[in-house]
C-alpha cells in the first residue's frame, strides 16, 4: 500500500512536469500558430488581429497560468485551427481511432502471443520457421505499402471492401449502419493486424524458449503434470509480466491513432488531428491531447504495476524489489 | 492628276505656315498634341473591356445531391475515380496519375494554368544576395524550360515573369534576361566581379563571397521542391559561388524566414487575380514580422510604384502600375521565378454540362450547377475533398477545402468571367466607382427577387449588416478586405447599397464586392462569431423544414456532415440560375474545344 501510495505521488510528480513542459516545449518549437499563416491576402496587422483573439499578445506568464486553468478544469478552450472546443474535436475523433485500433491491438497480441508460443513448441519445425519469417515480414513491410496493396486487392480489382471512410455514402441507420461501420473497418482492421503480429509473435516466441529452457519447467515435466499445463501455468506465466506491461502501454497508441491508416483509408481519427494539431502550432489542441497522453500513458503504467502484482507472485511477496 | 492636287496644298500649307504666325502656332499644338496622343496610346495598354460573358446562360443546379466525400491518399482516389466512387477529382499534380487516369477510360481530364508561382527568393539584406548584379545573374542560370520538363513531364509552365502569366495582369512582354551561364558570367565581369584561381566569385571590393544556403522543404514533403534547390545550387557553384541546398522541417524554415535568418530559400505562393499582391511582396513596409516582403527588397522607385498600383484610383492606372513594377521587378530580381504549375482536374465521362476554358478546369461552379448524367436516372454528385473539412464557420475557416463547400453556400456581389478573369454582375446587377471627399465610393444595386436558401429574402440591408458585422469585429480573415470601410448607407427601396472607404483604391471593389454575403436574420443571434457553429444550430425555413444556420444564396444548401468522412449538400431551389423547367431537360455541353486541353 505504502509502495503504491508513493508509486501514485510519483505519478502525479510526472503529470506535472508534462504539463509544464507541454506549455513550453510547443513554444520552444520553430514557428508559432501565425507563421503557418502563408496568405499574402493576409497583411501583418490582420495577423495582430488574430494573435490578439488568440491571446498570444499577452504577456507569456499570463498564458501560462490560463493553460494551467484550463488544462486542470478539463475545459481545454477552442482549437485555433476550426474554431470549436477542443473537447469536441476530440469527441469527433477518439471513439473511431479505438473502434479501430483496440481491436487491432488485441487481435494482433492474441495473435502474435499464439503464434509465438506455437513456434517456440515446435523449434526447428516448419512452423517455427513460417512463423520467424511472417513474423519478420509483418513488421519489415512499410504500412501504407501493405495498405495500399490491399485497397488495391480487395477494393478495386476484387470489390469486397469499401474504398475509403467508416461508413457508406449516403449513411445508413439502425442494425444496417453498424453492419455498414464493421464493413469499413474491416480491411484496415486487417491490415493493422497484419502488420503488427509479427513483434508480438517473436517477442513470445524468444520469451518463451528461454522459459521452456529453465529448471523449473524440467521440474515440472519431470513431475508428471500435463503438458499444456506446464506451457500455460509455468512457461507461459514467467513470461506474462512484460507482455501485460507491453499490452498496457501500448494503450496510448490506441487513442494517439494511426496517422498513416487514417490517411491511406480515409478515416476520421485522432492521428491526422493531432499531427496537424502539432505542425500547424493549435496551442490548445495539442496541449489538451498531449496533456491527455500523457495522463493515459501514466495511468497504464499504475494499471501495469497493479497487474504485474497480480500475476506474478514474487513482486507480490516482495521477491522483487 | 492627284499628285498635282497633293503637291499643290502642300505648298499652299507650308506658304501659310511660314508667313501667318498664328496659323502656324495652331498648326504647331494640333500636331504636337495629336502626336503625343499617338506616342501616350501606343505607350499605355488599351482600357479592358466590360466583361461580354452571360453567366445567365447557364441553368441549375440541376442535381438533386452533392456529396463531398473526403479521400486523402492520391493512390485511393484513383481508385476511387476509375471505379466510378468519385465523379470530379481536383488537383491532379503527379506525372503518372495524370497519365494513368488518361488511360484508364471512362474520365475525362482539362488542364489549365493556374495562379501558383514558385520561386526562389534571396535575402537582399545582406551579402552577398544584396548586389543587385548577383542576383540577376543567379536568375540567369536558371534553365527552368529543362527543369520543369525533367521534373514535371511538362505538367508546369516556366515562369519568367513576376505575376503568373494566366494573370490578366501579367507584363506579355517582360524585359527577359539573357540566359545562359555565358550570360551571366559576362554580366559579373562587367560590373567588376572577378573569379580567383579556383573560380571562386570575388565581389568588387575584393571580398571573396561566402558560402550560402537555400533553405527548402525535406524531399519527404516536397521533392520536387528539393530537387530544384539542388539544381539551383548546382548552377550557382558552376558560376562561382559555394552555394549548398538545406532541406530542413518546413516550419522551421517558414520560421527562419521570418526571422531573416537565411540566405535563400524556396517559396510557392498561389496568388490572386488582382496584381497588388505585388505590394505584399515586395514594398519595403512589409519587411516586418508576419509581412510577406520575404526578400527584403526595399527600393524607393519600387516602392513609389507598387503604391500607386494599390491605391490607384481606376483600372487603367492600376495596369500602367501593375506593367512599371513588373518591369521594375524583372531588373531587381529580388526573387528567381522558377515555374508556375498547371491544374489538372478529372470528370467522369458519363456526365453532360461540363464546362471549362481555356483559363479554368472542368471543376468549376458552372460545371457543378451543369451537370446531368448522360443515361439513367438523375443521381448524386460525389465531389472529391482531399483533406477534411476542418470547420465550416465562414468567419474561422481558411482553408481552400472549407471554401469549396462555403463556395457552394455563400455568393457575393460580383462574380469572376472565367475566360478573362473579369468582374461579372451577380448578386448585384450593376455597380459604380467613384472618388469621394476622402476615399473611393462603391456603389452597388442590389438584384432584384433574391432570396436566402431558407426562402426569405435577401435585401440590401443584409449585405450592410454581414460587412458592418465584419468590420465592427475586426475578424481576421477578412480584415484587410473591410478595414477601410468609412460608412455604408442603404436605400432600400431602389435596392442601393453605398460604401465610402477611407482611401482610394480601384481594389477595394473586389474586396467589397468579393466578400460573402451572410443573412441579418442569421448573423443578429451570433453574438460569438469564433465560437459560432453553423452546422450544429437549427434554424427553420419560411416553409417551415428544418436546416441549419449555415445559409447563404448558392447553389447548394449544406444538410449534414461527418466531420473527415464527407459533407452533403442538398439543391437550393432559390439560387438565381434554378430554372425548374430546365432541370428536367439534359444541358448541352458547354465546352469549348477550341481553347480546352482535354487529354483523353
Amino acid at each position: 500500500m505504502k509502495a503504491f501510495a508513493k508509486r501514485l505521488g510519483g505519478a502525479l510528480a510526472v503529470l506535472a512536469i508534462v504539463l509544464v513542459l507541454n506549455f513550453f516545449l510547443f513554444r520552444i518549437m520553430p514557428g508559432d500558430p501565425l507563421t503557418g499563416i502563408v496568405d499574402p491576402r493576409f497583411s501583418p496587422e490582420a495577423k495582430q488581429q488574430l494573435a490578439a483573439q488568440w491571446g498570444l499578445d499577452r504577456p507569456l506568464r499570463e498564458q501560462f497560468f490560463v493553460y494551467i486553468r484550463e488544462m486542470l478544469s478539463f475545459r481545454f478552450g477552442l482549437s485555433m485551427m476550426t474554431g470549436q472546443p477542443v473537447w469536441d474535436e476530440l469527441k469527433n475523433r477518439v471513439p473511431n481511432t479505438v473502434a479501430l485500433l483496440l481491436p487491432a491491438l488485441l487481435f494482433s497480441a492474441a495473435l502474435g502471443i499464439f503464434l509465438g508460443v506455437k513456434a517456440a513448441l515446435r523449434r526447428g519445425s516448419i512452423v517455427e520457421r513460417l512463423v520467424l519469417w511472417s513474423g519478420a515480414a509483418s513488421f519489415s513491410f512499410p504500412s501504407f505499402f501493405v495498405q495500399i496493396l490491399l485497397l488495391m486487392g480487395f477494393a478495386w480489382l476484387w470489390p469486397i471492401f469499401p474504398l475509403s471512410g467508416s461508413s457508406s455514402i449516403p449513411p445508413r441507420t439502425g442494425l444496417a449502419g453498424a453492419v455498414d461501420y464493421l464493413w469499413h473497418l474491416a480491411l484496415p482492421l486487417f491490415s493493422l493486424v497484419v502488420l503488427s503480429f509479427g513483434g508480438w509473435a517473436l517477442y513470445v516466441r524468444n520469451m518463451m524458449v528461454k522459459a521452456l529452457g529453465e529448471d523449473y519447467v524440467l521440474m515440472a515435466i519431470a513431475r508428471g503434470l500435463p503438458r499444456r499445463r506446464v506451457i500455460w501455468n509455468h512457461a507461459f506465466r514467467s513470461v506474462l509480466p512484460p507482455v501485460v506491461t507491453i499490452l498496457l502501454l501500448s494503450l496510448p497508441g490506441v487513442v494517439s491513432g494511426a496517422v498513416i491508416t487514417e490517411t491511406v483509408f480515409s478515416l476520421n481519427g485522432a492521428g491526422r488531428f493531432l499531427l496537424e494539431a502539432t505542425n500547424s502550432h493549435d496551442y490548445p489542441s495539442a496541449g489538451a491531447a498531449f496533456f491527455l497522453l500523457a495522463l493515459l500513458t501514466v495511468g497504464c503504467n499504475l494499471l501495469a504495476d497493479l497487474l504485474c502484482v497480480l500475476v506474478d507472485p514474487r513482486v507480490r511477496r516482495g521477491g522483487v524489489q | 492628276m492627284r499628285e498635282k492636287a497633293m503637291k499643290r496644298t502642300g505648298a499652299r500649307f507650308w506658304g501659310r505656315l511660314t508667313k501667318e504666325p498664328l496659323f502656324a502656332f495652331f498648326s504647331l499644338t494640333f500636331f504636337t498634341v495629336f502626336f503625343c496622343a499617338v506616342f501616350v496610346s501606343l505607350l499605355s495598354p488599351p482600357p479592358a473591356l466590360a466583361s461580354s460573358f452571360d453567366i445567365f446562360q447557364f441553368e441549375g443546379p440541376r442535381m438533386k445531391d452533392l456529396y463531398y466525400p473526403v479521400i486523402r491518399d492520391m493512390d485511393a482516389q484513383l481508385l476511387a475515380m476509375s471505379t466510378g466512387k468519385l465523379d470530379v477529382l481536383s488537383d491532379i499534380y503527379r506525372p503518372a496519375d495524370i497519365r494513368r487516369l488518361s488511360e484508364s477510360g471512362g474520365v475525362e481530364l482539362s488542364l489549365a494554368p493556374t495562379f501558383h508561382s514558385f520561386m526562389i527568393t534571396f535575402n537582399t539584406r545582406k551579402f552577398p544576395w544584396n548586389r543587385v548584379e548577383l542576383r540577376q545573374a543567379a536568375a540567369q542560370v536558371v534553365q527552368r524550360r529543362q527543369w520543369t520538363r525533367d521534373l514535371f513531364s511538362g505538367y508546369c509552365e516556366p515562369l519568367t515573369t513576376y505575376l503568373p502569366p494566366v494573370s490578366p495582369w501579367c507584363d506579355p512582354s517582360p524585359e527577359e534576361l539573357p540566359q545562359g551561364m555565358e550570360a551571366a558570367r559576362s554580366r559579373l565581369a562587367s560590373a567588376g566581379w572577378t573569379w580567383d584561381r579556383f573560380g571562386r566569385l570575388i565581389a568588387p571590393d575584393g571580398q571573396p563571397v561566402p558560402p550560402t544556403k537555400i533553405l527548402c522543404p525535406p524531399s519527404s514533403v516536397a521533392a520536387t521542391t528539393t530537387e530544384i534547390a539542388q539544381l539551383m545550387a548546382d548552377a550557382l557553384n558552376e558560376l562561382g559561388l559555394p552555394v549548398e541546398a538545406e532541406p530542413i522541417d518546413f516550419q522551421t524554415m517558414l520560421a527562419r524566414v521570418d526571422r531573416h535568418d537565411f540566405d535563400a530559400c524556396t517559396n510557392a505562393w498561389t496568388m490572386s487575380r488582382d496584381p497588388d499582391v505585388l505590394y505584399a511582396f515586395y514594398h519595403s513596409s512589409m519587411d516586418v514580422e508576419g509581412g510577406y516582403n520575404l526578400s527584403g527588397i526595399a527600393d524607393p522607385e519600387l516602392d513609389g510604384v507598387l503604391a500607386g498600383l494599390r491605391y490607384a484610383p481606376d483600372e487603367a492606372a492600376a495596369r500602367v502600375r501593375a506593367l512599371e513594377a513588373q518591369k521594375l521587378l524583372c531588373r531587381l530580381v529580388p526573387v528567381a521565378p522558377i515555374y508556375s504549375r498547371y491544374s489538372v482536374a478529372a470528370i467522369r465521362s458519363d456526365w453532360n454540362g461540363v464546362f471549362t476554358t481555356e483559363r479554368s478546369t472542368s471543376d468549376n461552379m458552372l460545371t457543378l450547377i451543369s451537370m446531368t448524367p448522360k443515361e439513367g436516372p438523375d443521381r448524386p454528385i460525389y465531389w472529391n475533398i482531399p483533406e477534411e473539412i476542418r470547420t465550416l464557420n465562414p468567419f474561422v475557416s481558411t482553408t481552400a477545402y472549407d471554401w469549396t463547400v462555403l463556395g457552394t453556400i455563400y455568393d457575393s456581389m460580383l462574380s469572376v468571367d472565367p475566360w478573362t478573369f473579369e468582374d461579372v454582375p451577380w448578386l448585384a446587377e450593376s455597380w459604380d466607382i467613384t472618388t469621394g471627399e476622402k476615399g473611393s465610393v462603391l456603389t452597388f444595386t442590389l438584384r432584384d427577387g433574391l432570396k436566402w436558401q431558407d426562402g426569405r429574402p435577401l435585401t440590401v440591408e443584409d449585405v450592410a449588416f454581414s460587412l458592418g458585422y465584419i468590420k465592427d469585429r475586426n475578424i481576421p480573415r477578412f480584415y484587410d478586405s473591410v478595414k477601410d470601410i468609412e460608412s455604408i448607407e442603404v436605400d432600400k427601396d431602389s435596392r442601393i447599397l453605398r460604401v465610402a472607404l477611407a482611401n482610394t483604391s480601384y481594389w477595394h471593389l473586389h474586396n467589397i464586392g468579393g466578400m460573402p454575403v451572410l443573412p441579418k436574420h442569421i448573423l443578429e443571434n451570433v453574438p460569438d462569431w469564433r465560437a459560432w457553429q453553423p452546422t450544429l444550430r437549427i434554424h427553420s425555413a419560411l416553409d417551415g423544414t428544418e436546416m441549419t444556420e449555415l445559409i447563404g444564396t448558392g447553389p447548394f444548401t449544406f444538410r449534414e456532415s461527418r466531420t473527415g468522412e464527407y459533407v452533403h449538400m442538398t439543391r437550393n431551389e432559390h439560387y438565381l440560375l434554378y430554372a425548374p423547367a430546365a432541370v428536367s431537360t439534359p444541358s448541352a455541353r458547354a465546352v469549348s474545344d477550341a481553347v480546352s486541353i482535354m487529354m483523353n
